[in-house]
């Protein structure tokens, strides 16, 4: 390691725990606590309309539910086209609290916390169920196997009464030490819950992948046979991969649920499944901070080619729905043009951009 | 030098006086342009039922264009953002968040799960809303929610009503034909309910369609357990499906109540021209129930509907469409609330909104004229129009059958 913890110009590791180092410098640090700072206090300074929140707070789930991916698919090479069925799994566990209780009751309105981890050992558990079949099963066939996850979930939902055949089960507000958290500070609030869990999350993660446990899913993903030559078990590296998987998706939806003040099948399709995973693949699968650029990039597109659309819309022929068609068109041509010139995420573009300014202010 | 200087302040005091002349000209312009209400409609403009909900959002713009160009409500203009949620929940929290955040003072929702989702937000702020679900649930312990015609199980329980009329004192057999959502499920049990207060029919098999390409199966069984009728609570796509299985294999009633056969019926969403499109000769005899006039039937308001969309350009397919008239109706009842509101120098606000739509009943019933019956509301009464027409395909066109009615037993299970 250079002498100079703050501009450490370049990979000069001298033990393993040096290069082990979450930050590599004190600058880097610094950055990053500024960061993290600036994220925790920018509501405070700026007003935002309740409509931006909301797509903020929808960027924030998304990242607890990419994160969550990401350990299986980007990490552990396990395809997983059923992660918003695990999601719907932690929303639907709020909502039988919900049904069963009432949708005010002191559970709900005060003891949400514990609720959200509830939520979080819900997913956990099926998610280890579901990844049984991965002991058995890879690549597409796999993928088949969590697609048929999905299918179960959301016939099960929208048809057993008890979970009101799909239709929304209301969740009531939950209370702060404040009080109720009302409408005008609804989203304010759960972007701070979802903000507090990602980092949480974050640093776990992160942490994790210094560990055996984190070593083994890189391992079983690279050669699983290698990794069980090496004395790692990949059957059970492939299911707590799942396990993982589900308790931060389960985590992301029951987060969903109260964000919506409610649960409902439509929000929990094989349609969010495959966007989960496309923004993971945009941000850049088997990398940490792919699970952050993938959301926000996703969300952001959508929203903006929704404004193009509208836009459009003002100039274009009514008759020929062309402002229409434009929406799924451009979101479409613009995701696959990202994937074909940059097929690696922005996660690609952050390790070119670190890579450059490590060495800075010297090119070599 | 005095001179220039006197010249310099006659030019200042010129620029002052012409300053305020264009100040004032602006704000007398300003009020001579009107005041500006905003609406949203949040809808599936691409996606799941966006068959629908083309057309309807359609129907919703050129009717308040033709509100501003032709000056219904003098110099105040409508302006109402439509946003295509995609038939998504999440998307359409998100636009009515956006609405809010606009200063809409209206609102109009799309779809069963939406609206039901979004019940308690509509509740919070207070907001009116005509959606283009007529889902009984909407309006269960909700204020805000105002169905535009009667609900599906009222259309339902109508048709059964009907075919007990048309049975000649017998019990018939009837089965259900349902989309598997909160949409088609909610006929269900209150067809039941009208069951069990005295309707005289027999339901026997309740079916929830999936993506099937063949029904031979169902409507064998069906037809083994001796089923006379089928209701249909979907829409238009899996009952061409059935509709096109039955004639192939000979089942369909040539007639009404034909001994042997069955005879199809169906609610809004079931019918209309897509139906035919999609079923072709297979939709003869099929019997369909909506409030909405249909331009097979001419008339004026169907005259004004099909001029509405010549003006605006539309094609042929969605001029005729009864969700283009479905559009053009919710927007005419924002845009007479608005002009009560306006006529009784009230500020148009959602509070006063709502209270007009609350009063539009007895001699103050608005009748547009694409439906068959007057809108009515009051904070007992949720449903607008209450009045039915049925319709039947007749040489591939949608005819009258009778006089417009109204359900007895919904009444009764009320």
């Amino acid at each position: 390691m250079a002498a100079n913890r703050w501009l450490a110009t370049g990979n000069f590791f001298t033990t393993y725990q040096e290069e082990q180092r979450t930050f590599i410098t004190s600058l880097d640090r610094l950055i990053f606590s500024l960061f993290l700072i600036v994220l925790f206090i920018w509501p405070i300074f700026f007003s935002v309309s309740r409509t931006y929140m909301l797509v903020v707070d929808n960027i924030l789930v998304a990242v607890i539910a990419v994160l969550g991916l990401n350990l299986v698919t980007g990490f552990a090479g396990l395809i997983s086209i059923g992660h918003a069925a695990f999601m719907g799994v932690g929303a639907y566990t709020i909502a039988s609290f919900s049904r069963i209780l009432g949708d005010s009751h002191i559970i709900i309105t005060h003891f949400w916390p514990l609720l959200i981890f509830i939520a979080g050992v819900a997913g956990a558990i099926t998610g280890a169920i579901v990844g049984l079949p991965s002991l058995r099963l890879k690549h597409l066939y796999l993928a088949i196997a969590t697609l048929s996850f999905q299918m179960i979930f959301e016939w099960a939902i929208k048809f057993l009464t008890f979970f009101n055949q799909g239709q929304t089960i209301s969740v009531g507000r939950v209370v702060w030490f404040t009080g109720e958290v009302g409408r005008n500070d609804h989203y304010i609030f759960w972007y701070y819950v979802a903000l507090v869990i990602i980092v949480l999350f974050g640093f776990v993660v992160s942490n994790l992948f210094k560990t055996r446990y984190g070593r083994a899913l890189v391992a079983v993903r690279d050669n699983d046979r290698a990794a069980d030559a090496m004395g790692m078990h990949p059957g059970f590296t492939k299911v707590y991969a799942f396990a993982l998987s589900g308790f931060l998706a389960g985590v992301a939806g029951a987060v969903h649920a109260f964000l919506y003040k409610g649960a409902g099948i439509e929000s929990f399709t094989l349609h969010h499944s495959i966007t989960y995973l496309a923004m993971a693949i945009v941000g850049g699968l088997g990398t940490l901070n792919g699970s952050f650029w993938g959301p926000a990039a996703i969300e952001i597109l959508n929203l903006q080619v929704e404004k193009f659309s509208e836009y459009a819309g003002n100039y274009l022929p009514s008759a020929m729905n062309l402002a229409t068609a434009l929406r799924p068109f451009t979101f479409g041509l613009v995701i696959v043009l990202f994937l074909m010139f940059e097929p690696r995420g922005i996660a690609n573009w952050w390790r070119i951009a670190k890579s450059y300014t490590k060495t800075w202010p010297f090119r070599y | 030098m005095a001179a220039k200087q006197k010249s310099v302040k006659t030019t200042r005091l010129i620029h002052l006086m012409l300053t305020i002349a264009l100040v004032i000209g602006l704000t007398s312009y300003a009020d001579a342009a009107g005041k500006v209400y905003k609406l949203g409609l949040s809808l599936a403009i691409t996606g799941p039922t966006s068959d629908a909900g083309n057309p309807y959002a359609k129907g919703v713009e050129d009717y308040f264009r033709f509100v501003n160009d032709t000056k219904l409500l003098g110099e105040d203009k409508i302006e109402c953002t439509i946003r295509d949620d995609q038939y998504q929940t999440d998307v359409t929290k998100r636009n009515f968040e956006d609405f809010l955040d606009q200063g809409i003072v209206f609102y109009l929702n799309y779809s069963t799960g939406s609206t039901l989702a979004l019940k308690k937000d509509f509740d919070e702020v207070e907001m009116p809303v005509l959606p283009a679900s007529f889902h009984a649930g909407n309006i269960e312990g909700s204020k805000y929610i105002f169905l535009p015609i009667a609900s599906y199980s009222e259309q339902t329980i109508l048709l059964a009503e009907y075919i007990v009329k048309n049975s000649n004192g017998a019990k018939p057999k009837v089965a259900m034909f349902i989309h598997p959502s909160a949409f088609g499920r909610g006929p269900v049990s209150d067809l039941e309910k009208a069951v069990a207060a005295g309707l005289n029919i027999e339901i026997v098999e309740v079916v929830e369609h999936g993506n099937d390409l063949d029904n031979t199966a169902m409507l064998q069984r069906l037809t083994s357990k001796g089923v006379q009728y089928v209701l249909c609570q979907t829409i238009q796509s899996p009952v061409a499906t059935m509709l096109k299985d039955a004639a192939r294999l000979g089942m369909t009633a040539k007639s009404f109540g034909e001994a042997g056969k069955i005879t199809f019926l169906g609610a809004h969403y079931t019918g209309g021209n897509d139906l035919i499109d999609l079923a072709g000769n297979a939709a003869e005899n099929f019997f369909w129930t909506t409030s909405y006039t249909v331009t097979s039937e001419p008339g004026p308001g169907t005259d004004a509907q099909l001029e509405l969309a010549k003006r605006y350009g539309r094609d042929n397919k969605a001029a005729n469409s009864h969700n283009y008239a479905n559009g053009i109706m919710v927007a005419q009842v924002a845009t007479e609330v608005i002009r009560r509101a306006k006529e009784k120098g009230l500020e148009i606000n959602n509070k006063t909104l709502y209270d007009e739509l609350n009063a539009m009943n007895g001699d103050k019933a608005y009748q547009p004229p694409t439906t068959v019956g007057a809108v009515t509301y009051s904070p007992t009464d949720r449903a607008g129009v209450d009045s039915l027409q049925i319709y039947s395909v007749q040489k591939g066109q949608f005819k009258k059958v009778g006089e417009p009615l109204t359900s007895e037993y919904m009444k009764k299970i009320k």
